[in-house]
């Protein structure tokens, strides 16, 4: 896979998802991992970037089936397979609700301050926010 | 009079736990569900004394349930609307 900085010269648009919904009172979170997946199967190269509440989506332990939700937190250890590594992480967002980046379902994420997140998704041709 | 107030949203994405908290008259009691249950992970927690979490909602989010927290059932949550005037849902 080439990082994302060392495309702007070629044709392929880059494209970024934007999560900052929590996992479980709207489909949003779901919405965003399927597009990420269609993205994968089809070679796209897309970067999953995780803002405001859009981080807790990917903290340890969490458990859908005890509110009958289903538990698509699982499916993000399918990422890798789709060959979508690069997950950037908002430091900020992650400061104000005292978490660190130990405590995340997936192990290869990029944690990033605000002012190198901005640039991360800058880089990206095109955007999706969930 | 007294109200009990359903928290539902995290105070991290909106004002409506401030608002609640604002709201807050003596003997109202607070309980965080759903999406509210993250306001324990949030300042605004040390303006209250007393606040209830339902359980298997925090217990679905991976969020602790913190000391000087009560976690309740949906039952007992019942319970509550029965000891109280009127419920408020903040969503």
């Amino acid at each position: 896979m080439t990082p994302a900085n060392e495309v702007d010269n070629q044709a392929q648009k880059l494209v970024a998802i934007l999560n900052s919904t929590a996992p479980f009172s709207s489909t949003n979170g779901k919405d965003a991992l399927d597009l990420a997946l269609i993205f994968g199967s089809y070679e796209q190269v897309t970067s999953l970037f995780f803002q405001g509440d859009g981080v807790w989506q990917l903290i340890n332990n969490q458990d859908a089936t005890l509110i009958q939700s289903k538990d698509y937190l699982k499916t993000f250890a399918a990422l890798a397979f789709y060959d979508i590594e690069n997950i950037y992480l908002c430091q900020q967002s992650l400061n104000e609700r005292g978490l660190t980046d130990s405590q995340f379902t997936i192990g290869n994420v990029i944690v990033l301050n605000k002012l190198e997140f901005s640039e991360k998704l800058h880089q990206h041709n095109v955007l999706f926010r969930f | 009079m007294t109200l009990l107030h359903l928290v539902r949203k995290s105070a991290f994405e909106t004002s409506d736990f401030q608002q609640c908290i604002d709201t807050l008259a003596f003997g109202d009691q607070v309980v965080l569900l759903d999406d509210g249950c993250y306001n324990m992970r949030h300042t605004l927690m040390n303006k209250l004394t007393e606040v209830m979490v339902i359980k298997v909602h925090a217990d679905a989010r991976a969020i602790a349930i913190q000391a000087g927290t009560l976690a309740i059932s949906m039952a007992e949550l019942i319970d509550l609307t029965f000891k109280h005037n009127s419920v408020i849902t903040w969503q």
